[in-house]
This record gives C-alpha cells, sequence and structure tokens, in this order.
C-alpha cells in the first residue's frame, strides 16, 4: 500500500467520482419521488392489464408500484449500471492497462513500489469509490424516503445491507476489470471485455426473466445475486453474498497472481 | 563493488501460434556480460532494436529474463526490484508524465513515491534553466525539450547513487546538452554511478568512461572509449613542400598515397614515428583526424550488414 499513490489515486479520481455521484443522487431522489407521486396510480394500472402484471412479477425485482421495487429500481435501473460501471471498470482499466500505454505506469513503477503494493493501492481506492458511489444512491433514497413520509414502510438496516450486496455486486465488476487489466497493454480491451460480460449478464437476467423456456438464463445471471427489492423486504441471502465474495477473491487472486509474472512492454 | 552486473542476461519474446501461422521466437537480448563500475559513466551503444532498452527494462524489473543473471548496487534483479529501484534514479526514453499536473507537482508526486527527500531540487531546477513559472504550469503545455528537463530532474532530483538513462538528451538544445553533461560530471565527481543508452554517439564519446555496444541483442563491444579511439585508424593528410618522404615502412602508417603534392595515409596507435620521420621534411601543412567514436560504431554494423548479406546471398 503507498500512501501517496493512494492519495494521487482519490485526487485524480475525485472529478469524476464527484459527477456520477451527482448522478445517483438524482436517481437517489427521483425514485422514491415517482413512488410517491404515482405509486398508487402505478400499481392499479399494472394490475389492470394481465401482461404488465406478469412482465412486471418477472422481470427484475424493481417496480414502480411498491416502496421497495422503487428503491430496488434505483439500485438495478440501467442507468444506475452505467454509473457505477463507469467506475468499476473504467478505473481498473484506465489505472493500470491505460497508464501502462501511456507510459506512466512506468514512471510510477520506477520508484520503489511492488507491482502488488501498486495493485493494492488501486484496489483499495476502486472499493472506496464504488462502495462510496453505492452509498450515496443509499444514502439518498433512504433520505428520501423518510422526508416523502415512507420511513416506516422501509427497514433502514436492509436499505444498509442493500448498500452491502451492492457494493459486493460492483465488486465482482471491479474484481474482473483488474483481473483482465492487468494482462491488457492497452486500455480498449480492458473496458471492452468486462462492459460486455455486464451487458451479456444483463441480457440473460432480462430474456431469463420475460421468457419462461430459458429461465436458466436468469438463475445463471450475475444480476440474480443483487435482488434489491427482496433485499430490502427480506434482507440479504448470505448464499448470495458468499458468492459473489468467492468471485471477488478469485479475479483478485488472478490479478495478484498474473501482474508481478507478467512482462511490461515499453509504451506505446 | 560493481554497480550493475550481467552475466549471460537474455530475454527472449514467445509470439502466440494460430492455425495458420507457427508461435515464433524473437530474441531480444543474448547472453549479454557487462559489468559496470561505480563511479563511471558507462554508455550503452546500439541503433534500435538492437537490445538497449530491453536490457534497461530488465535492470528495473519491468521485464523478467529468460535465462541468465543480473544483479544493480549488488542487489539481484530477480528477487529484490524494489530495494534497486530505492537507490536508482531512472529517465525512461520520451518520458510520460501526467499532463494535469503542474512540474513542480509532478516533481513532488515523484519524491513522494520515492519516499526519500530531494536534495538535488533546486540546483537541477536552476542548472536546467526552469523557472518558478515553467514549473508552474501545466505539463500539457510544456515543450518536448522541457518535458526532459522535468524528465532528467525527476531522475536526479533524490541523488541516487546509480542513474539508468535512456536517450537522456532527446529534445535538449545543445546549451541544455552542454548543461546536463556537466551534470553527469558533477554527479561522477560525487561518486555516483551513470549508466545511459543514447544514438548520440558524440555525446557518448565526450561524457562516457566505457562504452558497451549491442547488435541484435548481442554484446559485440566493451571497452575504454579512450582505448577504442587509440586503436581507430586516423586519416592523415601532408601538404608537401619538396621531396615525399618515405613513409611505407614507418610502425602505424598504412594506405600511403600521393596525388598533386598532397600525401594521405592511414594512421593507427602512437604518432611518434610518423613525427620523427617527418624530420627535416618540407611541409606546407599537417593534418591528423581526430579519432571519432561514430567510425568504430559505423565499422561493427559495416561487419554486420557484411555478414548479413553474406548470409542472405548464402541463402
Amino acid at each position: 500500500m503507498n500512501p501517496a499513490l493512494l492519495r494521487h489515486t482519490f485526487g485524480a479520481n475525485a472529478l469524476r467520482f464527484a459527477v456520477i455521484a451527482a448522478g445517483l443522487v438524482l436517481m437517489g431522489v427521483i425514485m422514491p419521488l415517482m413512488y410517491a407521486a404515482f405509486g398508487e396510480e402505478m400499481a392499479a394500472f399494472i394490475e389492470s392489464v394481465p401482461f404488465f402484471r406478469q412482465v412486471a412479477s418477472s422481470f427484475g425485482s424493481g417496480d414502480l408500484f411498491s416502496l421497495a421495487g422503487t428503491v430496488a429500481l434505483a439500485f438495478e435501473h440501467p442507468f444506475t449500471l452505467l454509473l457505477v460501471g463507469i467506475m468499476a471498470i473504467a478505473f481498473p482499466a484506465l489505472a493500470i492497462a491505460g497508464e501502462r500505454d501511456k507510459g506512466t505506469l512506468e514512471v510510477t513503477l520506477s520508484r520503489p513500489i511492488s507491482r502488488r503494493g501498486l495493485l493494492a493501492t488501486l484496489l483499495l481506492a476502486g472499493v472506496v469509490f464504488v462502495a462510496g458511489l453505492v452509498g450515496v444512491l443509499a444514502l439518498t433514497a433512504g433520505v428520501t424516503v423518510v422526508l416523502v413520509g415512507f420511513g416506516d414502510e422501509i427497514e433502514l438496516a436492509n436499505l444498509a445491507q442493500l448498500w452491502l450486496m451492492a457494493g459486493l455486486f460492483f465488486s465482482v465488476l471491479l474484481a474482473l476489470a483488474f483481473a483482465i487489466s492487468v494482462d491488457s497493454d492497452r486500455a480498449g480491451p480492458a473496458i471492452g471485455i468486462p462492459a460486455v460480460f455486464i451487458l451479456l449478464n444483463y441480457l440473460a437476467y432480462a430474456i431469463g426473466g420475460i421468457w419462461p423456456d430459458v429461465g436458466v438464463l436468469e438463475d445463471w445471471s450475475l444480476f440474480n445475486l443483487l435482488r434489491a427489492r427482496e433485499v430490502l423486504i427480506d434482507g440479504a441471502a448470505l448464499s448470495d453474498a458468499l458468492v459473489m465474495l468467492g468471485l471477488i477473491v478469485l479475479l483478485l487472486a488472478i490479478a495478484f497472481y498474473r501482474f508481478p509474472r507478467r512482462d511490461l512492454p515499453a509504451p506505446a | 563493488m560493481a554497480a550493475i552486473v550481467t552475466e549471460a542476461l537474455s530475454k527472449s519474446y514467445h509470439g502466440h501460434g494460430s492455425p495458420f501461422h507457427r508461435a515464433s521466437t524473437v530474441r531480444a537480448l543474448h547472453d549479454l556480460s557487462i559489468e559496470v563500475r561505480e563511479a563511471e559513466i558507462f554508455g550503452f551503444l546500439g541503433p534500435n532494436g538492437s537490445g538497449k532498452s530491453t536490457t534497461i527494462r530488465l535492470l528495473l524489473g519491468f521485464l523478467h529474463p529468460s535465462a541468465g543473471r543480473a544483479s544493480v548496487l549488488g542487489h539481484d534483479i530477480a528477487g529484490e526490484s524494489e530495494t534497486i529501484r530505492a537507490r536508482v534514479g531512472y529517465l525512461p526514453g520520451g518520458i510520460a508524465f501526467y499532463d494535469s499536473m503542474t512540474g513542480a507537482e509532478q516533481l513532488d508526486y515523484l519524491s513522494r513515491l520515492d519516499g526519500r527527500p530531494s536534495p538535488l531540487r533546486g540546483e537541477l531546477v536552476e542548472r536546467m534553466e526552469l523557472s518558478r513559472r515553467d514549473l508552474g504550469r501545466q505539463i500539457r503545455d510544456y515543450s518536448r525539450g522541457m518535458r526532459q528537463k522535468v524528465g532528467i530532474i525527476q531522475a536526479f532530483q533524490s541523488d541516487p547513487d546509480l542513474a539508468i538513462l535512456d536517450e537522456p538528451t532527446e529534445g535538449l538544445d545543445p546549451l541544455m546538452q552542454r548543461a546536463f553533461y556537466e551534470i553527469l560530471e558533477d554527479r561522477q565527481r560525487a561518486g555516483r554511478t551513470i549508466f545511459m543508452s543514447s544514438h548520440v554517439l558524440s555525446e557518448v564519446e565526450r561524457v562516457c568512461d566505457r562504452v558497451a555496444i549491442v547488435r541484435r541483442g548481442e554484446l559485440v563491444a566493451l571497452t575504454d572509449i579512450s582505448a577504442l579511439l587509440d586503436r581507430r585508424r586516423r586519416r592523415v593528410e601532408l601538404r608537401l613542400d619538396g621531396e615525399s618522404p618515405d613513409l611505407e615502412h614507418v610502425p602505424g602508417i598504412s594506405e600511403v598515397h600521393i596525388h598533386e603534392g598532397v600525401l594521405t595515409c592511414q594512421l593507427e596507435g602512437d604518432p611518434g614515428p610518423l613525427i620523427a620521420a617527418l624530420q627535416g621534411v618540407g611541409l606546407r601543412d599537417l593534418l591528423i583526424e581526430p579519432a571519432r567514436l561514430e567510425e568504430a560504431f559505423m565499422e561493427y554494423y559495416a561487419e554486420d550488414e557484411a555478414s548479413a548479406g553474406g548470409a542472405g546471398e548464402a541463402a
């Protein structure tokens, strides 16, 4: 762990973090407000159309006609995935593969810093970014729910568990991006491969949810481990948390094994 | 103790094969054995792709050797890379910085990463003629020469025991090159070692004590600059004012030609016998061209091209 590198990393990503956090604040405020404004009408409309009722009950865990579903939607919405995913995927890719390509990684590693130390420092920064962003969303959603008068309809302890589960979910993406970045010489593939992975998982989750014949796709999607509505109502499933933790450990083990052993070619 | 020792250091890159192409192996460095003494300025010469940067990257732990071993300041490159980098200043070729940082911020940041003070920063900034205003500007606004100046300062600011410099005068104007050479000489006087690769043969000739020449990843010469130049043949031109002397049998003299009162020949080694033979000879002018490293360098490569050409013909 290198304090100078950590400070530099926080400083270099502060603006990106702030912009993404602002987007998540918007998400955390809008969703509970939408429930407060249109929740009952939306519930009545969905109930009146059987097809919508079926889709709403089978695709994802978020909805607009229950408080838990609305807050869950704030965590699972593609906009949220995009925002937090940018940080979880682009940060390791730019900090490792991107800096290697530019030549700044070489200047950093010419100092007395081990490659594992560099990786550990960047990992800590990445976890802080992801946990911080999901925390901003959870905090904003929780505060808004209380302010609009629905505070007694949601377990704040479960909201904290959702923060933890979403943090683990995005940390899986972060760990995947680290595992790919340490073996990439350019940022493009290091961003592209995890992005395609998450897109495929999202498609599998969506198609599997709507089309019962391929329901197995939903079961095997990474998104199935983040069932935000269930977490808000019943609390997090320990097994889901352990699976995500296992994936994180596995991917980081690959990154920490590979990075010190690989040759770092001259910058482009 | 030697500052750098390499023993049969080798590096090969293995390409990835495909159903249509066999995997290929590129030999970037083969059996390099050199020793760089403490407090010397050591030049590492070779054309592009000869293995200079590969050697530097091996010494700093960016690459892992395929065979052989090396130590820097007494530490093995395989297991003690971090310890080595704590005592080495490094200037990569075409150094990259964070464009949004100012020069001063970049130097501060790298000093913090070094984890040691920067006692030489002020002096180096002055000698590289960077003003406080220059250092307060963002690096994205710097010219190539200014980036190189900051690169030189970051390599030396912590007064490292060994500086490894890859093409250090790239982008510097002649005045700054001279200031840089003076920095090297000062560091040498302070007992520090300099290992530099360069394409600029005149600069190597000027500042280096010894030189290694690599060709296609293999060492072809490792010698004192002065010894290398002493062994070089130099062109001699005599403008005669009367009878031409008989120089055919003078030791060290060869290829004697006379044309319209001008005698030219090649001189190898000590010029004393030539001077003695010219006693009493009427001369209007005498020119002995100094030996140049460039000629020695080109000779090594001419041999290489000749052998490559021969191999090509044989094939």
